[in-house]
């Protein structure tokens, strides 16, 4: 039972992960920096936490909300690239937080002894949950409720003019500027509000795991991020939360069944997906990889009419 | 209404326009003609703000807009259409209109209305727009998914809907059968007796020395000739510009004289 | 600070600018591709690893440049693979599905190499481990000097191919006009495969000169080479090759420069911020390659 607690909690931390990717990607921008956004949520509420005796609240709030001003400030220079080159920024930026943490020595003492992040040891002692007497139950209705706060939120805006504007952007830039769209408050939103999402996943993740270090954040798990809601189709907040129980299940769950192979499995379902349902799970229906698709570098003419661009 | 001061685009070597004045006056329709490579295009991206000028000014109602980005020329009242389609594919055809309606308040309401407004307030607007362009009924279809022809409409009404005093169309006629051109004159003459202004950019003879009311050829990257329709038509540097120095080409002699 | 610290940090440069041959090549890579498929390749670096682990297997009977060579050839074979399996038959319109295929594959490459030698370091056979020539103050070192020369001599071969022959023109055709070239004749499938298989054979040399210069292969070298490569290719300029070979010497340098100054942990951070000043001054990279107007 407390296996499936233990993984319901990290289904729904990554669910938060991979909505924050959702967002940026609506603007159609591929970002590799979640994983940045979620260390700095995660070492953040740690620290406010274990080093500052913050309350809960008051830590992930303000973690997440930190988050979401860097990738604000992150945003404006970043987002004036596109393409694979924001990829690589983006991956730069990432691997930037990553290698600060990694160097990050600071520690405070309290009763219980030195506490803070000691370089490549990590930071351990985010013990706020055990001190507190949280149950495992009480940890999981709170990410939980947190994910359905931030599906509901997310929902609304996409509902609303914001989301329209963001898949406009996301379509195509040259129109959207032109039909009077402003890309860069669009792009910088979206890019915003997906860092202060992952922000407070990541504070969610340093609590519940009481110890993380550098190798908790790399660039692995900011292709996670970007897989949930690619893999689970681009067009509803739900693909993604199935994408994330699906892929979270398929790595834990099946740790007992594939043993050390899940991830390779992982890597060739992911391909598997892709060829299957390029659009992914929820999107299209189903089409079958076959040759009379066109070699994938090639503009058939008829395309280059109806102007897809 | 718009001027463009001597401006000038180049890219590397190449003068893509290269030292034009343009003036458009309030409630015409101007027609901007040229063989291929003659700098049109650029001239309309100059004039949207998608290129940067290398040299000269734009004034767009008594301001200069130089330095401006699109989004803020299309809330100064600019819209255009493209001459291969873009629209938004994957959204509906309301999502498209509601996207481009450019929210003129200020304030808490107008950041409201531009960011958050609810969806069903979008269906609403749209809806006299889809009247116009012909797509009531359509609503909900996924822009991707229209007839060549009725994206087509779809891209005026997008730039129409905002209310923009500057229409600028880039060759709107392009891939038209003779029908979808006589609604488009039809259409371009309801928006210019709407108040608006239109910038015309076309291959297509017929329709543009029929609607509009004065026309400015370009060649090389540089005004050659400015004029009403029929003037334009007979001016020998322009049919020595589209026929070169050969005048036996019947077929550009018969289009330039209708 | 001293001479003879001045010299050592020259030494660390000039040491960083030839393992930075080996950068030039991913990069180059990474930028072949882009250019003609207008898509990134995340799995090209684990890629040419992986050529390099397989050309292990006849480590015990072949001497090093045989190795070395089948390190290639299976970086092309890889290559092929690669975009039968992740490119051929994704459709256009999903641009993100390429981005993941390739992170499948990346991850399938990793987790087979890490099956394969149970997560050891292999060693891999060095050429002129032992030799250094001394010029003047500085020290060059055999081995590094082996890992530029071939690392040229590639880049070289490259050029040849894609000035002298068809297939490089098909290539650079592909690239700029994909429907104008199908209209002369040129299969574009068969084009783009071919592309990948160059690049792949790129990056098993690549694989192999890394592993030469280090001693050892290590699936640990997957996730920095990946990185390290589309910071070449970002500095370079997307698309540009001469971009891609200066931006793979210069990432060398100041890697082993930082190293020298700030140590191993620290360093990476001073390769991404220059990214980001590249990209903040100079979007378009070193030699912004020619586009189309729009």
């Amino acid at each position: 039972m407390d296996f499936y607690i233990g993984l319901m909690q990290v289904i729904g931390v990554h669910t938060l992960l991979g909505l924050s990717a959702w967002c940026v990607l609506h603007t159609g921008q591929v970002s590799l920096a979640q994983g940045g956004f979620f260390a700095i949520g995660a070492y953040g509420a740690g620290m406010l936490t274990a080093m500052a005796g913050w309350p809960l609240g008051g830590a992930l709030a303000a973690a997440a909300l930190l988050s979401g001003l860097v990738a604000v400030t992150v945003g404006f220079p970043a987002l004036r690239v596109k393409g694979l080159m924001l990829v690589v920024a983006t991956t730069a930026f990432a691997e930037i937080v990553r290698l600060v943490f990694f160097n990050l020595k600071w520690q405070v003492q309290t009763p219980q002894g030195p506490v803070g992040p000691d370089g490549g040891l990590g930071f351990g002692g985010i013990r706020y949950f055990p001190a507190h007497a949280w149950s495992g139950l009480e940890v999981l209705a709170l990410i939980w409720s947190l994910v359905a706060a931030v599906m509901l939120t997310l929902w609304w805006l996409d509902r609303s003019r914001v989301g329209t504007l963001w898949r406009a952007v996301g379509e195509d830039e040259v129109a959207a500027q032109s039909a009077g769209i402003n890309l860069t408050i669009a792009k910088v939103s979206a890019f915003g509000i997906g860092g202060v999402i992952a922000g407070l996943a990541g504070g969610l993740f340093s609590h519940n795991t009481t110890h993380i270090e550098h190798g908790n954040f790399t660039i692995l798990l900011a292709t996670f991020a970007i897989a949930y809601p690619i893999l689970g189709g681009l067009k509803s907040l739900a693909g993604t939360l199935v994408a994330v129980v699906f892929i979270q299940g398929l790595l834990i769950e099946g740790l007992r069944f594939l043993g050390d192979w899940r991830s390779l499995l992982f890597g060739a379902l992911i391909l598997a997906v892709m060829l299957v349902r390029p659009g992914g799970v929820l999107a299209a229906p189903l089409q079958w990889p076959t040759n009379r698709r066109k070699p994938a570098s090639g503009t058939a003419v008829p395309q280059e009419r109806t102007g897809h661009a | 209404m718009l001027e463009l001061q001597n401006v000038a685009r180049h890219f590397g070597g190449i003068k893509a326009v290269d030292g034009i004045d343009l003036t458009v006056h309030q409630g015409e329709i101007l027609g901007l003609i040229g063989p291929n490579g003659s700098g049109k295009s650029t001239t309309v991206n100059l004039i949207a703000g998608l290129y940067k000028p290398t040299s000269g000014r734009v004034r767009f109602l008594q301001e200069d807009v130089t330095e401006l980005q699109p989004h803020e020329r299309a809330e100064r009242g600019m819209a255009r259409t493209f001459q291969n389609i873009r629209l938004f594919s994957q959204l509906s055809v309301w999502q498209n209109l509601w996207a481009a309606r450019v929210v003129r308040e200020s304030g808490w309401a107008g950041l409201r209305a531009r960011w958050f407004a609810s969806a069903a307030q979008g269906r609403e607007q749209a809806e006299q727009m889809l009247e116009f362009c012909g797509l009531q009924g359509k609503r909900d279809l996924l822009a991707g998914n229209l007839a060549f022809g009725e994206q087509r409409r779809l891209e005026l009404a997008r730039a129409a809907i905002s209310g923009a005093p500057l229409l600028l169309l880039d060759e709107p006629a392009a891939g038209m059968n003779a029908e979808e051109i006589d609604d488009l004159d039809q259409r371009i003459r309801t928006l210019r007796s709407q108040g608006r202004t239109i910038l015309l950019i076309e291959h297509h003879m017929e329709l543009v020395m029929g609607v509009s009311d004065r026309v400015v050829v370009l060649n090389f990257g540089r005004k050659i000739a400015e004029g009403l329709p029929h003037e334009v038509q007979q001016d020998p540097q322009v049919q020595a510009a589209y026929l070169g120095a050969d005048e036996d080409d019947e077929l550009a002699q018969t289009a330039l004289r209708a | 600070m001293s001479w003879i610290d001045f010299l050592d940090l020259m030494q660390s440069l000039l040491d960083g600018v030839m393992f930075g041959a080996t950068y030039a090549l991913i990069g180059i890579g990474f930028t072949l591709i882009f250019g003609v498929m207008h898509k990134i390749n995340l799995s090209y670096a684990a890629a040419s690893v992986g050529a390099a682990y397989l050309s292990l297997l006849i480590v015990q009977v072949a001497p090093a440049p045989a190795v070395y060579l089948l390190a290639a050839l299976s970086g092309g074979v890889l290559g092929a693979l690669v975009y039968y399996l992740c490119f051929r038959f994704l459709p256009l319109s999903q641009p993100l599905a390429t981005l993941m295929s390739t992170v499948g594959m990346l991850l399938v490459l990793e987790e087979a190499i890490v099956h394969a030698t149970a997560g050891m370091p292999q060693n891999y056979p060095a050429a002129f481990a032992g030799v250094v020539f001394d010029i003047g103050p500085f020290m060059l070192r055999g081995d590094l000097l082996f890992v530029f020369a071939l690392g040229c001599a590639a880049m070289l071969g490259l050029k040849l191919m894609l000035e002298r022959t068809r297939l490089g023109l098909a290539t650079r055709a592909v690239a700029q006009q994909p429907v104008a070239a199908q209209l002369c004749g040129m299969s574009v499938d068969g084009t783009n495969a071919s592309t990948f298989v160059i690049a792949g054979l790129l990056g098993g040399t690549a694989g192999a000169m890394t592993g030469a210069a280090i001693g050892v292969l290590s699936p640990l070298l997957t996730l920095p080479l990946t990185v390290k490569g589309l910071v070449v290719t970002v500095i370079g300029g997307l698309g540009s090759i001469p971009g891609a070979i200066l931006a793979g010497l210069i990432v060398g340098g100041v890697e082993n420069l930082f190293q020298f100054l700030r140590g191993v942990s620290e360093r990476d951070i001073y390769v991404m911020l220059m990214l980001f000043a590249f990209l903040v001054f100079r979007p378009g990279g070193l030699f912004a390659a020619p586009g189309g107007r729009d």
